[in-house]
């Protein structure tokens, strides 16, 4: 045989959506503890996990934002004070990367990081939101959304441009920290 | 005169109805807050202390409608000083009002980034009819400049209904979806001491809800002290004890107001009002609270600090 036998596109596995996103969650809170555990006179490696989770966490709420919270408007009225929410974790994020990752400050910015995503992620979502989605939406809307969610996150993944814009947001708000 | 109000009355509702119902703003509302979000946290407004003066914190109320007075007082002088003919005080008009309404836009976004659902499609249409106007008025003061006062009448004339439109759903932010309005419920009870949570319950720095009577409560452990506060946030009634800690103030979780723990106080907004405080006490491992007495309702020698005082 000269050909080889073609391979068959990896498939992703298929999950609801609320897996997708608990799991996603978890990659976060990974994120926040390998942060944590991360002393100040690693500042290098403190500020490389601060991006990476600055991109992560960006990701995460446009996934939620484009993906699931629309189509969860008409199942849970959670969704309003959720879009807020991201809010609060995207002022955050912009305070932690503008924090010196020598410094105090920084470790009391994280400490606000670790809170701000546990209302929203765990208090929030994890515990009233999604039990409530699962509850009243079907499982066939899930799982469809569930592939939208992690073709939508690799996509946001692998793409230059976003990733560019991230880097020079990174940039911009370090740059003007006083 | 019966007729032709309702009429106006079913007009507005139409057009009240098919702002709030229309998703269609939603994705340039989340796309222009997220512009607003950045350029804020850029200027370092979001955790500093600009952020409160333009909520108007220290005025105990939105600074915005302070402002929404001058372009629509200004631009009514300029028209009644148009019909009178003086072209130079006609113009001065317009552009203190040119100035009020920039002051207007700011405050206004500021406040309107922390909306929800209909409030802020509705907020939507306001800025944009605000905008429109405001660039009508802006035309109208450089024509006028130039001498050519018929189009600088012509412009106001096109901008002014449009304020008043728009004036109108402001009007209707405030009154039916009551943003900048302090959401508390001005409850009184409870008025005596009653068990909330076993002290031991309660662990440093995390926030627990409680019930006091039928109110929600919101304990903090900080600094060896134990503070009750009403649950509800003053500002679109977030849950507090969500929240987190920071700087030893407690932050609502939905849109980052932060309370002040022993006093309730606002510090940055966009809350205006303070959250409702208790009183509170341990007792045989139990921690009680009572309702502390607002310094408003409650003046010295009232009824309720009298009950409280023979009774503690
Ligand atoms: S509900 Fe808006 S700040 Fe609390
Ligand atoms: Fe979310
Ligand atoms: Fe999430």
């Amino acid at each position: 045989m000269l050909t080889e036998a073609p391979q068959a596109p990896a498939r992703r596995e298929r999950k609801t959506a609320t897996r997708v996103l608990v799991e996603h969650h978890e990659v976060l809170r990974g994120l926040m503890r390998q942060l944590r555990e991360t002393p100040r006179s690693q500042p290098g490696r403190r500020r490389a996990l601060a991006d990476e989770l600055f991109d992560e966490l960006w990701m995460h709420e446009r996934i939620e934002e484009s993906v699931f919270y629309p189509a969860m408007r008409d199942i849970t009225p959670a969704i309003a004070a959720a879009w807020s929410e991201h809010r609060q974790l995207s002022d955050q994020l912009a305070a932690l990367v503008r924090a010196d990752p020598r410094t105090e400050r920084f470790d009391r910015e994280l400490g606000v990081m670790h809170d701000a995503l546990e209302s929203h992620a765990h208090l929030d979502e994890e515990r009233q939101m999604f039990p409530e989605i699962e509850r009243f939406a079907d499982e066939e809307l899930l799982v469809d959304l569930g592939d939208r969610l992690q073709a939508r996150l690799e996509w946001l993944r692998s793409s230059r441009r976003i990733r560019a814009v991230l880097r020079l947001q990174r940039a911009l708000l370090r740059r003007t920290a006083r | 005169m019966g007729l032709g109000s309702d009429m106006a009355q079913r007009a507005l509702d139409r057009l009240l109805n098919a702002i709030e119902g229309d998703d269609r703003l939603d994705r340039a509302g989340h796309r222009l807050e997220q512009g607003l979000a950045f350029t804020e946290n850029l200027l370092g407004i979001t955790g500093g202390r600009t952020r409160g003066f333009l909520h108007g914190v220290w005025l105990g109320h939105p600074l915005h409608p302070v402002f929404t007075d001058l372009p629509i007082g200004s631009w009514t002088t300029a028209l009644v000083l148009d019909l009178a003919g003086q072209k130079r005080a006609a113009r001065a008009a317009v552009g203190v009002g040119l100035a009020g309404a920039l002051a207007a836009a700011v405050t206004g976004l500021h406040d309107w980034q922390h909306t929800h659902d209909h409030a802020r499609r509705v907020g939507m249409v306001h800025g944009t009819l605000n905008t429109l106007a405001l660039g009508l008025y802006g035309w109208s003061w450089v024509q006028r400049g130039r001498g050519h006062h018929l189009r600088g009448r012509l412009a106001a004339l096109l901008g002014y209904p449009v304020i008043m439109v728009s004036g109108f759903l402001g009007g209707t932010l405030v009154y039916r979806h009551r943003i900048g309005v302090d959401q508390t419920g001005r409850q009184l009870e409870p008025r005596h001491f009653v068990r909330v949570m076993a002290e031991h319950d309660l662990t440093d720095k995390s926030p627990r809800r409680a019930r006091a009577g039928d109110v929600d409560v919101v304990l903090v452990r900080a600094d060896g002290r134990i503070h009750a506060l009403e649950n509800t946030c003053p500002h679109l009634r977030g849950p507090l004890s969500e929240g987190w800690l920071r700087d030893g103030a407690l932050t609502c979780p939905w849109h980052g107001s932060r309370f002040e723990l022993s006093s309730g106080e606002s510090l940055n907004g966009p809350a205006a009002a303070p959250v409702p405080c208790f009183q509170t006490r341990v007792r045989d491992g139990w921690i009680e609270v009572r309702r502390a007495p607002a310094a408003a309702t409650a003046p010295p020698g009232s009824a309720l600090v009298h009950q409280q005082e023979v009774q503690p």
